[in-house]
Order: C-alpha cells, then structure tokens, then sequence
C-alpha cells in the first residue's frame, strides 16, 4: 500500500528555495534537463505507451508537491496524485540533424525557461525532437524539477525507463533505494545534529570574508533566459584530458581537476574583462546514496562540498588543484558533508526564502561564484534506450540569473562533454570562445 | 604502542568498511571487491581518516592506485607498508 504522503528530503527543500526564488525574481522555474542524443530506431509509439503505464505505477511523477495542511515540512501529495495530469510526452519534427557541438533544440531551450508549479505536480515534461523522420536521429530531453530526481536519479529513471521497456523490470518495481537517513550518522542526538547545522552555518558565514562578484551579479530582476554551450571531446581527447586528470589530481577526485578547470575558465573571463571576482566560491554536490545498493531514483540525495578560492591562486594550475585538495579534505574531516545533511533536514519546517537569505547573506546578496557539477559516466550500463543506440548523453543543469552560470563534466561512451549553461547577456559571444578556449587547453594540457 | 601487524590492518580496514562506511550483506570478506561494494572517493578518504584516527599514519590519497583498492586486502596491505616505513 502506497503512503498518502511522501516527505521531501532536505537537499529536496534547499533546491525548492532556489525554485522559489527564480519565480519570484526572474519569472521562470527551476528546471533540469537530461538530453539523449539517440541514434535511428526510437519508436515514439512504445515510449509514449510506456510512460503511460510507468506514470500510473509511479505517482510522485505527477504529485503536488505542498505543506501537509499548510504546516511542517513539505511533501510529495501521493494520496491525491491518481487525479492529476500524467508528464506531458510531445514530438517535434526537425528536417535538419543537430551538429556536433549544437546542444539545444529550441524547444529544450524553452522547456529550460519555462515556468512551472510544483504545486500543480508540473514534474516532469518530455520532448523528442526527431531528424527527417527519426532516420537520421532523436534527441530526447527529459525537463525535471529538482524535487522529482537529482542528476544521478534522473540517469537511473532513463537506465530503469529501459529496463521496463526490455521486460527486465515492471513499472511498478523499483530498484533497491538502500536505507536513506536523515544524516550520514544517525544515531546522533538530536542536540549533536543541531551543533551540527549550527557548524554548518557558521562554516557557510566564513566565507562571507572574501565576497563573491559572480558573472551574473547580485539578485536581480530579470526574466530568466538561458541557453547552453556544449563541447564534446572525441575519444582520443577525452583519453588526453583523463590522463591529465588523473596526473594532476590523481585518479581518485577527477572532480577537483574538473572543478579547477572549470574555475579557470571564469578566471580567463575576469582577467580579460579586467573585472574582479572577489574570490570563487563554488559548491560541489556530493552523492548520499548508499554504497553498495542500487540506489534511489526519486528526490535529491545530496549535501555540498563548498570550496573557495581566491583569484591569485587560479593562475597556477597545480596550486590551484593542490588548494582544492586540501579544501576537500579538511570539510571531510570537519564532517560538513554530513552537517549540511542536518542542517538542510531542520530548515525544511523553515519557510523556503530562508535557505537563499542564508546562503546570500554572508555574500552580499550573491549566491556563489558559478555552479557546478562533475557527474563521472553517464548511465554506462545504458547502451540503447528503446530501440535506439545511445549516441550521446549530458546534463543541462539549470542555474539562476544570478549567479548566471554553470559548467557541469560528465562522460559518456569514452566522450567527454562540457555544458556551460548561462543566462542572457552575462557573457559576450567572444568571451564564451575565450571560455571554450581555456576549458580545451586546460583539459588537453596545451596551455 | 607496537606495530599493527599486516594481518590486523586488514582486519581493522575491513571493520571499517563493513560497519562504517559501505552497505554490504553477510557474503562481504576482506577479499570482496570494493568497487562493486560501491567504494568512492568519498568512502576512501572517510577510511583513511579512520585509519589514521587509530594508527596515527595518514595515507597520502595520491599513493593509491586501482590495485591498492581491489580488496580490503589489498588496502591494508597499503597501510601496513606505510606505517612500517614511517
């Protein structure tokens, strides 16, 4: 028997504030995407019957998501969700293939932009844009609110969406989500947790003594307008830039190469602009799923890493990674993993505006310096997805007019892609060359 | 204090992993690869954090190789032959 209700995690509230304040401030929502780049042979028909079946078994892709009664933390309204709408699936036809190097059909751009309510249970939209008929190809994105998956969760949806389609699963059958806590360590008290998140926050207000000037600038108000940069490395560049990972940050936190790669493309933008960036201030998702199990798909099972760097340390490559290193290790060691566990679990009874006057607080109304986001190999068990080979795979992840930019790194089928999301006007055709410049030399090594 | 012996290391990393750190059921041994037990980044540097907590010896992460992380045997190995040497 389902639970009428299904509570939202904390790391689900803490990406609900930043929904919630891009409605407020840029007229838009919060939304992913998920893009696959299919080869010929994907049947729309099968896959239009499959979600039907996939959204009567699986509710939360259809649930408001409100406060019980107006109080207490919010939740995924499961008891009610049999009556709401199913994802809307659509298709467009293109006679045009995309280009390497293209990334978004206007239709995913719009889909990015778009407004949506998680109070109506406006989780999930599909789209497939299909070349001369689906013969020269389909590209399908999956346009996901935050609270309905993470990116590791909406890469397990497509690989189980698959498995339904091949008979290995039913749709209402999913993969073991292992024993999710609250917190990494459980049996604390709840005095210990709250130090904790107390920690947490004082952590977070530390960083308040080198402010941020993110490329987007402090909050504003502006109608959201992003759009996105893809650059994918064939397999013998892809092989160059994971050796080089692996000799500048050692094979096992890739991440932090990707990350100071990823800091050193802004630097390049500043320097040439002559602008400031007071110091860069970057959070890292870290997966909480459990090790060993097949893991969740539904809700956000996250905490962050936060790493700052001042500008002068991003000239030296080696400095650079070393200083992440070294960041990395002592948050470990301080438990702030696990203290962001805590301290997002207590805020969800809070009102969601807190978490972004937290967070802007000891940053002069800014966020961060950019988002990102490193995600490893995407779905490496997923070869075809109903029918057709999976030529490509990447995340489009989303990121408020302000900060106003993120880069995200994923792998997949020995390619390396980098999506530069960003908002109208934040940077000039020339500077995001100057981006993709520095990204490839810094990722080839050819600096 | 004496020196753990190589035997003990294996048996104190493969404490560690089975009850702190991995979800993994009966069948686990120090002989179970750790990759499918679903052993990352994260899990390595929490485990050496530990091993340093109970030895004093911290293992430079940039040391490990895939090798040193097969098996819990493998990794206590590793540990041994760094507080051996230091």
């Amino acid at each position: 028997m389902r639970p009428p209700r299904i509570p939202l995690t904390g790391a689900d509230c803490f990406l609900r504030a930043f929904d919630a304040e891009i409605a407020r401030w840029n007229g838009a929502s919060h939304v992913s995407q998920l893009v696959l780049r299919l080869g010929p042979g994907f049947d729309v028909a099968i896959f239009r019957k499959l979600m039907d079946a996939v959204a009567r078994a699986q509710p939360m892709l259809r649930a408001r998501v409100a406060r019980a009664w107006g109080i207490g933390a919010p939740v995924y309204q499961i008891g009610s969700a049999e009556s709401r709408p199913a994802p809307r699936f659509a298709v467009h036809d293109v006679e045009q293939a995309p280009r390497e190097g293209d990334v978004l059909a206007a239709v995913f751009q719009r889909r990015l932009n778009e407004k949506r309510s998680l109070r109506r249970g406006e989780m999930l939209r599909i789209d497939a844009v299909r070349y001369a008929a689906g013969a020269a190809g389909t590209d399908l994105a999956l346009s996901w609110m935050h609270p309905l998956f993470d990116g590791a969760g909406s890469e397990r949806f497509v690989s189980w969406l698959d498995e339904c389609h091949r008979g290995v699963r039913r749709p209402d059958e999913l993969p073991d989500p292992g024993e999710l806590g609250p917190s990494a360590a459980p049996l604390r008290t709840l005095r210990e947790r709250g130090d904790a998140a107390r920690r947490w926050q004082r952590w977070l207000a530390g960083f308040g003594a080198h402010p941020v000037h993110s490329p987007g600038g402090a909050r504003r108000r502006v109608p959201q307008a992003l759009s996105a940069d893809l650059l994918t490395l064939d397999p013998a560049r892809t092989e160059r830039a994971v050796a080089n990972a692996g000799r500048r940050s050692g094979f096992l936190t890739p991440m932090l190469f990707y990350l100071a790669v990823a800091i050193r493309a802004h630097h390049a933008v500043y320097r040439a602009r002559g602008a400031d960036p007071g110091s860069y201030l970057v959070p890292l998702p870290v997966n909480l799923r459990p090790r060993g199990t097949e893991g969740a798909i539904f809700r956000t099972h996250v905490s962050l890493i936060w790493f700052q760097v001042l500008p002068e340390r991003a000239d030296d490559f080696d400095a650079l990674v070393a200083d992440l290193k070294g960041q990395r290790l002592a948050a470990i060691k301080a438990r702030h993993i696990e203290n962001g566990v805590d301290a997002m679990h207590f805020s969800r009874l809070l009102p969601s505006r807190w978490y972004a006057r937290m967070a802007r607080r000891y940053q002069r109304g800014e966020l961060c310096s950019f988002f990102f986001a490193y995600t490893g190999e995407f779905a490496p068990d997923l070869e075809r997805f109903c029918g057709a080979e999976v030529r490509n795979a990447f995340h489009v992840a989303p990121v408020p007019p302000s900060p106003g930019s993120c880069l995200a790194f994923s792998q997949r089928g020995g390619r390396l892609n980098a999506t530069h999301v960003h908002q109208a006007g934040v940077f000039s055709e020339s500077e995001r060359a100057l981006m993709r410049d520095t990204l490839r030399a810094d990722l080839l090594d050819e600096g | 204090m004496a020196t753990p012996t190589r035997e003990d290391l294996v048996q104190r990393v493969f404490r560690i992993l089975r009850d702190e750190i991995l979800t993994v059921d009966a069948g686990f041994t120090p002989r179970s690869n750790l990759v499918k037990a679903g052993l990352d980044s994260l899990a390595v540097t929490q485990l050496m954090l530990s091993i340093e907590e109970q030895t004093g010896v911290w293992v430079d992460e940039s040391l490990l190789t895939p090798e040193h992380l097969a098996t819990a045997e493998s990794l206590g190995a590793l540990v041994h032959a760094q507080l051996t040497a230091s």
